[in-house]
């Protein structure tokens, strides 16, 4: 909309934000005003977030947006570590919803120039008086910045109640602070030109509200206000594909440990017998020196149960190495080990080559 | 013809499109200017209906297609042959065989009689610009238009109708601004209309996003219940495919059951396990092989990307130009998506992005892709020829007709149980069927086999005829008197067994096999070559070779030189099939068959009451590897007992189609006949296969054209009865049969020309072959065009009497017996040729 910010000023606002959660680190986290859920979606991607929320009040348009905000195919494939719950509400900012309450991060991006006054007071109420989270972040426009629009008469956009100055908002956001125990920042995303930059500041005004004396008020405050009010309707709840999900990680870790046992045992037969792939899966160049760990992200102990599970498989392989040669066989055909000794699991491979001539001489009933 | 459908003509398979003719791709690496991907799609918005929409009486192309993007018709809606087909303008149904229960796997869609789709059309005034506002003032009024609606900013699609034609209605925008808007009728779109079929599948598609699927591809997987199979790092997810259309009597939705094969592994993982195999300096080649053509999932968005190369001189430190900054792509990652790029020296992958949006906007550069952020889907061709991983992942995924009806039955029963998709289809006022569709098809009679004087028949339900054909002379077969025996030192035992056992075999068969020159070769490559060199003359009618190993080079090296530069048919064996004692009379039996036909013999035949008759069959095989060449075979019978056929194929070069080269083919195959003949063919019946979804449009509209074209060549008067039939494979039909109280595969010779057949085209299935394990699949033939005025009847016995005569296997096969001839000609080529065999044995099959 605005050629001149570059990267577009609505960007540099979501940019903002995620900036605060990369330093800051919440852990639940709702948006309120999310409308189209752009910015829901990029904080999905941060890991340390585990419940996000949204709030609206245009239901449709959450529908509509709501499944671009469900699990990627690959986040089934490789399942994070820690839980993530996204829900969606339909709801009035300036009405309180208990589930809302306790969150670390509260963020209104160009919301509050939507409401009126009273509503603003309202909102002000619910969020600061009622969610009490740790943090908040609220952008408007600044006023100020206008007459650098030219030909722009009025607000920014049609539907804008107010828009405020620096000072007003400042004015505004420090009686919030008196009255619910918070202390501002105040910051802004799109520069002016150079040289305007003194006197009418950011296009877009940021306060970054952080709640005084966090620790030891959490819990009396939540308790205290433990009527259960939800005015809001859940649209959408999904919880992603997690490690603390039990099935999920007994599936990770069972899947997990019998690859490293197959490849482990795989060299272990090579290391054995001394013989390698044939052509189609020449020589180790390296060796081992340079394993990989198949998923560098996954936490500390899985990577110590993996190898201690290797450990384990490798023990029960030499065992069988000791049973005999039945068991040598066996493990054989398993592995897919095409060597050319000639003793060993003779009668399987030649299976396996015999299913390739057939189908050059012979065409099966295709299936 | 568009250049894109010319392109899927030219048998492109699916998602691999290249660029048009002589159009410049727009690489420009020099530069850098990637298109670097970020918007994962938002499902919904297939639900806005943007269309310009051409809606008139008949079948026409009508496209409704999502917002920004353009839809692919892979179901081939609206291609109308049966109207230009007289005798089959009433009734296509055949009438001999007989009548057999069946369930299919359709499901009716059931509306509320006389359901009627209403589009309106939406005015604002004052105009309003912002979509979103538009729609946010039409939703002040739900209470007139009801809880369903589909709009997209102009047009509204509403199952119910409204007052009056014209709806005024009034809005206020927050800041007190006053809209009239008027809803204007302008369309009732019956059940059947194009645009309803389409916005049943949209709709379908959404019903599925709430049962928690994921798209991959055209299909929907649940990665809920994921079977995994570590041995291989894989995983399947079970899915379905779903595709709603009007078929013979109503609407139905076809669903199969499909299954996605993942890898747990990221691509940088299977690189580096690559290299770890390969070592350094065979690397890069082996991997460009192993990874081009292989679809990608990413971690950051829904898209699938097909990896068309390796950029090896770019690493995530690249820049790209984003707005008017360059960026790394590491950075690029970390701050668009939170993701490390932990490996800052891997090599990206390119993706040739395929050009969507408005075709007026520049075609999109090639998409830059980080190994480390992307999972690979399906398998690649070494896993495919690997037994063990097939065998691991067929238990899985071959289900047998229980299985199988108890899977899509289970859907159904999930759909009608999950309260959010039954709101869905509620509100719409549709629902499904409960149970599959029952419909009557017809079994065939099993045909006679004919040896010369002898004959037999076979046991329909096994559909195959080895037993009965031992003993039995061939009708003919040309003496084997003088050919070359190759093997090396250590198959040497395995070679002698060989020969013995053909001996012993070839007196009941009728061949005449004389003592052949045996020579032992080294077991190099080049050493083979040069025995071949030095022995083949021309007087050589035959060389067998035993190999060693399945190693490809050799038989490479083997065929391309026996094929191409010194005419002599060969056959190979791996010595390992001959090391078993107790199954070395059948593999002999095998051998002596095929070297009785690759040398111009016939092996038997069936009845075919047509005379004058040529066959043709026509396939193509795609080298995805070397270049993407396509290669198309033809193959056309030679004399009335179908027992001796022409073959040639031909290279489809660049900017071609298909056709082009298959012309003058034909031609040659005409004129063979006449030679040996002494007259043309009086009808003629091409079967073409390889056709690909969404293709069936360019085989009416340019291939019958040039077929026809090919034909007149031959003289002026010369005007034969021409039929062209499409055989398609892989299809999503299956037939279920009751048998004994039990659901089974429906018997060979199963036809089905009812219900599940589409009303604007003249097509039947046929169930030919039979399979021990899993589900059957039947084949779907689709008459595109007919002058022959054969009955439906006689198409579909002829039809299923050609699938009895493919020589590679004592059974019946999927397709028309030279369908299978031009397939294994052309597999051949691509495979192991790679270039045009020698014309000296055009007419021999020697490609067995």
């Amino acid at each position: 909309m605005d050629p001149m910010f570059s990267p577009a000023l609505h960007r540099q606002r979501h940019e903002f934000v995620i900036d605060f959660v990369r330093s800051y680190k919440p852990k639940k986290v709702v948006d309120l005003g999310c409308s189209e859920c752009s910015l829901l979606k990029q904080l999905k991607f941060h890991l340390e977030i585990e419940l996000l929320a949204g709030v609206d009040i245009d239901g449709a348009i959450l529908k509509k947006k709501m499944c671009g905000l469900a699990p990627l195919s690959t986040d089934y494939l490789q399942p994070r570590n820690d839980q993530l719950r996204i829900d969606l509400y339909q709801g009035s900012v300036t009405q309180k919803d208990a589930r809302l309450i306790g969150f670390d991060l509260v963020t209104s991006i160009e919301l509050i120039e939507h409401l009126t006054l009273a509503d603003v007071k309202l909102f002000s109420e619910v969020v600061f008086g009622y969610m009490t989270p740790v943090a908040v972040i609220v952008s408007t426009p600044n006023a100020d910045f206008n007459p650098l629009f030219r030909r722009m008469s009025g607000f920014r956009h049609s539907d804008h109640k107010f828009e405020w100055s620096r000072a007003e908002f400042k004015s505004w956001a420090l009686k919030v602070c008196l009255d619910y125990g918070y202390e501002v920042e105040f910051s802004g995303v799109g520069q002016a030109p150079p040289g305007y930059q003194e006197n009418v500041g950011f296009c877009s005004q940021i306060g970054v509200f952080h709640r005084l004396g966090v620790s030891e008020v959490c819990n009396t405050l939540c308790s205290t206000d433990a009527e259960d009010v939800s005015s809001y309707t859940l649209l959408y709840s999904k919880i992603f594909p997690s490690l603390r999900d039990n099935n999920i990680l007994r599936r990770v870790l069972a899947s997990e440990v019998l690859y490293w046992a197959e490849k482990l045992g795989r060299r272990w037969v090579e290391e054995k017998t001394g013989v390698k792939d044939d052509a189609d899966t020449p020589d180790q160049a390296g060796g081992d020196g340079e394993e990989r760990h198949r998923a560098p992200e996954n936490p500390l102990q899985l990577e110590e149960k993996q190898t201690a599970a290797c450990g384990a498989a490798m023990k029960s392989l030499v065992e069988h190495q000791e049973v005999g040669k039945l068991d040598r066989e066996l493990f054989w055909t398993d592995g897919g080990g095409q060597q050319e000794s000639r003793k060993l699991g003779r009668r399987r491979r030649s299976r396996f080559r015999g299913q390739w001539v057939c189908r050059r001489h012979a065409v099966p009933p295709q299936c | 013809m568009s250049g894109r459908a010319r392109a899927r003509s030219r048998g492109r398979a699916r998602g691999q499109e290249t660029a048009a003719p002589g159009m410049v791709r727009p690489v420009s690496r020099e530069k850098n200017v990637f298109v670097a991907e970020y918007t994962q799609i938002g499902c919904d918005e297939l639900f806005f209906l943007t269309a310009v929409l051409q809606i008139s009486a008949g079948f026409q192309q009508v496209k409704l297609g999502e917002r920004g993007g353009r839809r692919r018709d892979f179901n081939d809606v609206g291609i109308n042959t049966r109207r230009a087909m007289e005798h089959v303008k009433d009734s296509k149904l055949g009438t001999s065989g007989s009548p057999i229960p069946l369930t299919a796997n359709f499901f009716r869609i059931m509306s509320r009689p006389e359901w009627v789709l209403y589009q309106y059309h939406v005015d604002f005034n004052p105009p309003m610009e912002a979509r979103r506002l538009r729609s946010a003032l039409l939703y002040q009024h739900k209470d007139v238009l009801g809880p369903a609606d589909s709009f997209d900013g102009a047009l509204l699609f509403l199952p119910n109708r409204l007052a009056q034609k014209e709806t005024v209605l009034h809005s206020e925008t927050r800041n007190g601004e006053k809209v009239q808007i008027t809803v204007t009728m302008t369309n009732e779109l019956p059940p059947t209309s194009p645009v309803c079929i389409q916005f049943y599948n949209i709709l379908f598609r959404r019903i599925l996003r709430i049962l928690d699927m994921q798209q991959i591809g055209r299909n929907y997987y649940n990665p809920n219940d994921p079977l995994d199979i570590p041995k291989h790092s894989l995983t399947i997810w079970p899915g379905y495919t779903t595709t709603i259309l009007k078929y013979e009597t109503s609407i139905m939705l076809c669903t199969d059951v499909s299954h996605k094969v993942l890898r747990s592994e990221t691509v940088l993982d299977f690189m580096a396990n690559l290299r770890q195999k390969c070592g350094n300096q065979r690397f890069p080649e082996i991997c460009a092989k192993e990874l081009v053509g292989l679809i990608v999932l990413t971690k950051y968005n829904n898209k699938t990307y097909r990896i068309d190369e390796i950029a090896w001189d770019h690493t995530p430190n690249n820049t790209f130009t984003r707005g008017d900054k360059d960026i790394s792509f590491k950075d690029y990652y970390k701050m668009q998506y939170n993701l490390d790029i932990v490996d800052v020296n891997q090599v990206l992958l390119v993706s040739q992005v395929k050009r969507l949006g408005p075709a007026t906007a520049p075609p999109p550069g090639p998409a830059m892709l980080i190994p480390e952020l992307c999972f690979l889907t399906g398998l690649t061709d070494k896993m495919r020829a690997d037994y063990m991983i097939m065998k691991d992942l067929s238990t899985h995924t071959r289900l047998d007709p229980m299985a199988r009806e108890g899977r899509l039955n289970r859907f159904v029963r999930n759909i009608h149980k999950n309260p959010d998709a039954r709101a869905e289809l509620d509100k719409w006022g549709l629902s499904f069927d409960k149970q599959l569709l029952s419909l009557t098809g017809r079994v065939l009679p099993a045909e006679r086999l004919f040896q010369g004087s002898r004959s037999y028949d076979y046991r329909p339900s096994e559909a195959e005829w080895s037993r009965e054909m031992r003993g039995l002379p061939l009708i003919s077969a040309p003496p084997l008197e003088n050919w070359l025996f190759l093997t090396t030192r250590r198959t040497s035992t395995e070679a002698q067994a060989l020969l013995q056992s053909l001996n012993r075999v070839s007196g009941p068969l009728n061949i005449r096999i004389q003592r052949p020159v045996m020579i032992e070769y080294e077991d190099h490559q080049e050493s083979l070559l040069r025995t071949l060199q030095q022995n083949v003359g021309p007087q050589t009618q035959m060389v067998v070779v035993v190999l060693p190993s399945n190693r490809k080079d050799k038989y490479d090296s083997v065929k391309k030189y026996l094929c191409v530069d010194c005419p002599t048919p060969s056959q190979c064996v791996v010595g390992r099939t001959l090391s078993k004692p107790s199954s070395l009379m059948t593999v002999a039996t095998k051998i002596a068959l095929q070297l009785a036909c690759k040398m111009g013999g016939e092996l038997w035949s069936v009845e075919i009451p047509l005379k004058q008759l040529m066959i043709v069959g026509i396939d193509c095989y795609h080298d995805t590897v070397a270049g993407k060449r396509s290669i198309g075979a033809l193959v056309a019978s030679l004399n009335q007992g179908m027992t001796r056929w022409f073959s040639k194929c031909v290279f489809q070069h660049r900017g071609q189609e298909i056709m082009d080269g298959l012309k003058m083919a034909l031609c040659a195959a005409l004129k063979d006949y006449l030679k040996f003949n002494n007259y043309l063919p009086s009808r003629i019946i091409v079967y073409r296969d390889g056709v690909g979804d969404g293709q069936l449009h360019s085989v009416v509209n340019y291939e019958v054209a040039q077929i026809i074209e090919s034909i007149k060549s031959m003289g002026h008067d010369y005007v034969p009865r021409l039929s062209v039939v499409v055989v398609k494979k892989r299809i999503n039909s299956r037939f279920f049969a009751q048998m004994d109280g039990k659901v089974s595969n429906p018997p060979p010779g199963t036809v089905v020309d009812s219900e599940v057949t589409r009303p604007e085209w003249y097509d039947f299935y046929i169930v030919s072959q039979a399979v021990r394990s899993g589900s059957v699949s039947p084949t779907h033939y689709n008459v595109v065009y007919d002058t022959s005025g054969l009955k439906p009847d006689h198409m579909q016995r002829l039809t299923y009497k050609l699938c009895h005569m493919y020589y590679n296997w004592q059974g019946i096969v999927r397709v028309p017996a030279p369908c299978q001839y031009a397939h294994k000609l052309a597999f051949l080529v691509g495979q192991s040729i790679h270039r045009e065999p020698n014309v000296k044995l055009d007419e021999l099959l020697f490609y067995l």
